[in-house]
């Protein structure tokens, strides 16, 4: 209940401190919160990570099966991305099929697995028109502090990169390592009191009058973009936010060579 | 799945070396959760349970309201990843049976006539499974519901008795869960009082007797592993020390 | 060691006429129902809790925000399962009930009391008490209303070293919320103390702990006024 209005003054506050250049927390406009990366941690999935963003802890899933294709794609793999606000996650969460906000944040992940071209369906082809690899990526948030998107997309990739093809279970073959050829990460700032923020926390969040997610690629290039949220950007701020998420992006991606 | 072994119990020991009353190995976090009022994530075995409680809070829709005291919701959910076959996300009639039972488990305890036309809310999400899960979920919900300050007569603990190779054991594992005889999960109060008991399988009378005094025995066992638990949260430099539970229990298997 | 946790079920006294809050009576025995610091009085044993939500008591002091405003009532936010009900004749001042949203609009927050809980847990609030107050300035912080009592201390010592300590305004409601005006750096602290506060809540000694840490603090501070003063020549 205490979530649904903000007090006033708070809002006052955390816009004066913005109008200063600074954050509640402490941190620098374009400043992530900590990021860890453990993988391997749902071990009957065929991959897997645990993302935590400061507060926020997302889990996420691969399974793998063997299915038919889609019938206008019938020589690549399926990608089915699914995520579930759980109503642990957050006391706003409630339970049952996933609505818009849920449905938003699968669709901008999956966006930038796709159109990064990071895994290589056609890999992912055993007969054409007839079998083929589905990959469902369940997102699982545990505990939302905020910009879900960023660590979901996060943790998603980093899930696919400890992916294992499970063909032995199904008498296809051997196992392998799902070929993933790039690292798409989601940038996320909102727009607050004229200035850009990257990384918002769950109360900035709040406070966004927009919404703003760019997805980059390893070679820096842009493979997906969401805005969301009722205010209007200018073009100026785009490019500013497009800059900021591909240097974000970069030092995320550091982070990876590390697991 | 893996086939029937030949034996289940050879020169006393089980296929993964414990003795017929041996639980598995139990590694307990609590509160990993900041968002939620009290959370507890368990390890038991090769299971990974997270569990989490709101409340008391308002309950919606009002007509669910009860004008003397609390209703306890329980939602008991598996990752869509958590088993070898990918599971559709939401509820299945396997979930929502356990989902009712799990709550019946803590009816007895829970203090509701405190906190009339609230819900208390009981969440636990399997995100790795492994037989046993709505056992090890009650466990870890009695400890969410201590974290989140809630009422209560006592703890309930929770473990399952089976047969396999003609015996009586506890705490079946996956393939002693697959091909055993029988299944029997079991939760208590204190002083032995059964809050939940299911049971599907073949056993004569006196197994199933023999069944229920070693599930008391197991509950014994779990209730210290909750006692130590809470004790731990609050002994030594806790406050500084609030790191993410699943990173954490990874090394502390010693702790 | 135990540090004297109780665990709900433990048996904490065999003379029933002991049990006080958050215990029960179960047969001969006094038991504790919450998970918290045993504490032994003279005449009774009770186990405080250190989780919890806050349920409203008639004449509790909290701050509430206003959530919604409806015919001749705004709907109050009191950090409870509880909703507090603010008529508008618990207002300061007569008003017209066209007129409500001008004086008091959603996100306002309000220093109210507890006028009355009836048994189907309606809360009403009132402002007509001296010290009861429209905020319009100053922070709010918020921390586990069990935690309160640590806040405040015996007879409010602890309250009493913060305001002297720091010197700031502080009002502590019974809810959980906490609000403090004064300088910048002076909120800053008060904020940085109460979470200590709240985090060491289960730990004897507090006073102690919190008389060091504010002093290790004021070393921080004064060493920034130095630095700032040294930039300015």
């Amino acid at each position: 209940m205490s979530d649904d209005v903000m007090a006033e003054i708070h809002r006052d506050y955390l816009f004066n401190l913005v109008l200063k250049g600074e954050r509640d927390d402490g941190r620098a406009f374009d400043e992530f919160r900590d990021i860890s990366i453990e993988t391997g941690v749902a071990g009957m999935a065929e991959g897997s990570a645990l993302v935590t963003l400061g507060d926020t802890q997302i889990l996420v899933g691969i399974k793998i099966q063997p299915g038919e294709p889609f019938p206008d794609t019938p020589d690549v793999g399926v990608i089915i991305t699914n995520a579930e606000l759980i109503p642990m996650a957050s006391p706003e969460y409630e339970a049952g099929p996933p609505r818009e906000g849920a449905i938003e944040i699968a669709r901008v992940v999956d966006r930038g697995i796709r159109e990064s071209k990071a895994i290589d369906l056609e890999k992912l082809c055993m007969i054409e028109g007839e079998k083929v690899w589905i990959i469902f990526i369940d997102i699982h948030v545990l505990n939302n502090g905020g910009n879900i998107i960023d660590a979901a997309s996060i943790g998603s990739i980093a899930a696919l990169l400890n992916t294992t093809l499970p063909a032995e279970r199904y008498g296809l073959g051997e196992d392998s390592p799902l070929p993933v050829r790039d690292i798409p990460i989601a940038i996320t700032a909102i727009e607050f009191g004229g200035e850009l923020i990257l990384d918002p926390s769950l109360e900035e969040g709040k406070l966004a009058g927009t919404v703003y997610t760019v997805i980059t690629n390893s070679d820096n290039g842009i493979s997906g973009m969401q805005k969301s949220g009722v205010e209007p950007l200018t073009i100026d701020q785009v490019m500013r936010v497009v800059d900021m998420a591909g240097t974000a992006a970069a030092k995320i991606r550091e982070k990876f060579l590390e697991v | 799945m893996s086939e029937k072994p030949e034996h289940f119990i050879i020169d006393g020991k089980r296929l993964d070396g414990r003795r017929v009353d041996e639980l598995r190995s139990v590694k307990i976090k609590l509160s990993p959760l900041d968002r939620a009022d009290g959370s507890c994530y368990i390890e038991w075995g090769r299971n990974k349970i997270m569990a989490a409680v709101y409340g008391p809070r308002e309950l919606h829709p009002r007509h669910r309201q009860n004008m003397t005291k609390a209703v306890v919701q329980y939602r008991y959910n598996m990752a869509a990843f958590s088993v070898s076959d990918r599971i559709r996300p939401g509820h299945s009639r396997r979930s929502i049976e356990i989902s009712k039972v799990g709550r019946d488990a803590f009816e007895y305890v829970v203090f509701t006539k405190f906190f009339p036309k609230t819900a208390i809310d009981v969440f636990i999400e399997v995100l790795q499974a492994d037989a046993g899960t709505r056992t090890a979920g009650i466990n870890a919900a009695s400890l969410a519901l201590a974290d989140a300050g809630i009422p209560m007569r006592g703890l309930v603990s929770a473990c399952a008795v089976g047969k396999v190779d003609g015996e009586i054991v506890l705490d079946l594992m996956k393939e002693e869960d697959n091909f055993g005889e029988a299944d029997v999960p079991v939760a208590m109060a204190a002083g032995g009082k059964i809050t939940h008991l299911q049971m599907d399988g073949h056993l004569t009378r006196d197994e199933f007797y023999e069944a229920l005094k070693l599930a008391k025995i197991g509950c014994d066992k779990v209730y210290k592993l909750q006692r130590q638990a809470l004790i731990e949260k609050y002994s030594g430099d806790y406050a500084e020390n609030g790191e993410d539970a699943i990173t954490q229990s990874e090394g502390d298997a010693d702790e | 060691m135990e540090r004297n946790i109780a665990i709900p079920g433990d048996v904490v006294s065999d003379n029933i006429k002991m049990s006080g809050s958050g215990t029960y009576v179960h047969g001969d025995t006094v038991r504790a129902s919450v998970y918290g610091l045993l504490n032994v009085g003279e005449r009774y044993i009770s186990v405080i809790p250190l989780a919890g939500k806050y349920i409203p008591c008639a004449s509790d002091r909290v701050i509430g925000i206003i959530t919604e405003v409806v015919y001749s009532n705004w709907i109050v936010d009191i950090n409870s399962p509880y909703e507090g009900l603010l008529h508008i004749s618990q207002y300061p001042r007569r008003i017209d009930s066209e007129n409500m949203s001008k004086y008091l609009k959603v996100g306002d927050c309000i220093l109210t009391m507890v006028a009355s809980v009836d048994a189907g847990m309606k809360v009403e609030l009132t402002l007509r008490e001296k010290e009861l107050r429209v905020l319009s300035n100053g922070r709010i912080v918020t921390i586990n209303p069990t935690k309160m009592p640590r806040v405040i201390g015996r007879n409010g010592s602890m309250i009493r070293l913060l305001k002297s300590e720091i010197g700031c305004n502080m009002f502590v409601g019974q809810n959980g919320r906490i609000w403090i005006n004064g300088s910048d750096d002076c909120i800053d602290l008060a904020i940085q103390t109460v979470k200590y506060i709240e985090d060491n809540a289960h730990t004897p000694g507090l006073t102690e702990r919190v008389q060091a840490f504010l002093k290790a603090k004021e070393k921080t501070r004064y060493g920034k006024v130095h630095e700032s003063r040294n930039d300015e020549e």
